[in-house]
């Protein structure tokens, strides 16, 4: 099983959040990636738009689907990351660091309060893949 | 376990993919049962895979002459043209317990129950172990002219090709089973007429087959879609119990027909999105 950086938090949807005062910069977790395998495509929301937690901020494609990509927090779009715009391969090979996706200007930090730690993000996908 | 089924019926393509989101998320919502649905296309048209670009894969001038729609899928994959098929969609949740988490899992069990129905057929069908690289940069638009895993095959050729999304728990898988093909309008609308137009019609013609290759025409669409139905009900052991939309997915529907499904910025331009349904 993979080891998730403890820097992190995570959403049950695969998405991780490092936390800087208000701002929260978001990615695909390595696990998400593998499963889902090379990706193809990606669709980001544009600098200013607003995004609502549990709600897509994004699309991914890869050769198994098309994916939504649910934000885990609510606010305003501060950044996108272009590099991924411009070589998606880094979502699959730096997915955790450089694969980062937005960064949001948080409406609401008590969203935070929803979100899993490392642990226990483990043990949810290890729940999850037992499921197979 | 029982399951909606939606009989077999021939809509336009706006309305069909505007039911099929329509039902997707009203399983996001968890009011709506797991569902599986036939359907045709009429008039004839065109799906683009969620992340394709029109202008560069289809002949939009073709599709004019030849009255043929164009849409965009909400699930990926690459474009189809829908003249002589019958077109599923199953919708579930991603945790039903007939599908293994596992994504590829899930086209294997689908695939299971077609290939099943086209044995009863007098088919019989191989599944794809893995992706075949196109021939050409200019076939590489066209579905049918790649088999990804678990795609179905016979003597190599691909007679059904399936697409998925997923969000929020749930999956919409498409996928469509040929009728019949002809790959000379294929390749006209949907393809470069850059390239060696007589080589490309020979590589679809060799990697692409159909029911009516096998059967000839005299089977019909009612037969095909009750073996389908009774394959899918045996293969996944459960009850398809015939029902409409649910009164909250018409209105979904509606919705997704106005906004998205018969705007040029959805099916031209790729705007428009999968948010805020």
């Amino acid at each position: 099983m993979k080891v998730f950086p403890d820097d992190l938090l995570y959403n049950r949807e695969h998405a991780w959040v490092r936390v800087e005062g208000e701002l929260a910069t978001i990615g695909l977790t390595d696990y998400a990636q593998e499963n889902l395998g090379e990706i193809l495509a990606i669709e980001l929301p544009e600098v200013d738009a607003y995004v609502e937690r549990d709600e897509p901020f994004g699309t991914i494609e890869s050769a198994k689907g098309v994916f939504e990509l649910l934000s885990p927090v609510s606010g305003e779009v501060i950044s996108v990351n272009e590099d991924i715009l411009d070589d998606i391969g880094i979502i699959n090979s730096d997915p955790h660091d450089t694969g980062w996706m937005i960064v949001v200007g948080m409406k609401d930090l008590e969203e935070l309060d929803d979100l899993l730690d490392s642990r226990e993000y483990h043990d949810f996908v290890l729940k999850e893949a037992e499921g197979d | 376990m029982i399951w909606r089924f939606i009989p077999f019926k021939q809509l336009n393509a706006f309305e069909n993919m505007a039911i099929d989101e329509a039902i997707f998320r009203g399983n996001q919502r968890s009011d709506s049962p797991p569902t599986l649905r036939f359907y045709s296309w009429s008039p004839p048209a065109i799906s683009l895979g969620y992340f394709q670009e029109t202008w560069k894969e289809v002949n939009v001038e073709a599709c004019r002459y030849y009255s043929v729609d164009i849409v965009r899928r909400p699930t990926g994959g690459k474009a189809v043209l829908h003249e002589h098929d019958v077109t599923y969609a199953v919708v579930a949740k991603e945790n039903n317990p007939l599908f293994p988490a596992d994504i590829l899992g899930t086209y294997k069990v689908i695939s299971g129950c077609i290939a099943d129905a086209l044995s009863e057929l007098g088919i019989e069908t191989e599944m794809a172990s893995d992706g075949r690289a196109s021939h050409d940069e200019l076939l590489k638009a066209a579905c049918f002219s790649s088999p990804s895993r678990y795609e179905l095959l016979v003597t190599k050729r691909k007679i059904c090709g399936s697409a998925q999304v997923r969000s929020r728990g749930v999956f919409l898988q498409h996928g469509s089973i040929l009728l019949d093909f002809n790959p000379l309008k294929t390749c006209a609308v949907l393809l470069s007429h850059d390239g060696d137009r007589e080589w490309q019609i020979k590589q679809l013609q060799e990697s692409v087959t159909s029911i009516y290759e096998y059967t000839g025409p005299t089977v019909n669409v009612t037969t095909i879609c009750h073996v389908l139905k009774k394959s899918f009900e045996k293969k996944l052991g459960v009850e398809l119990v015939e029902g409409g939309l649910t009164p909250e997915e018409e209105v979904l529907k509606t919705r997704l027909l106005s906004d998205k499904y018969m705007t040029d910025r959805w099916n031209m331009e790729g705007k428009g999105t999968n948010y805020g349904y």
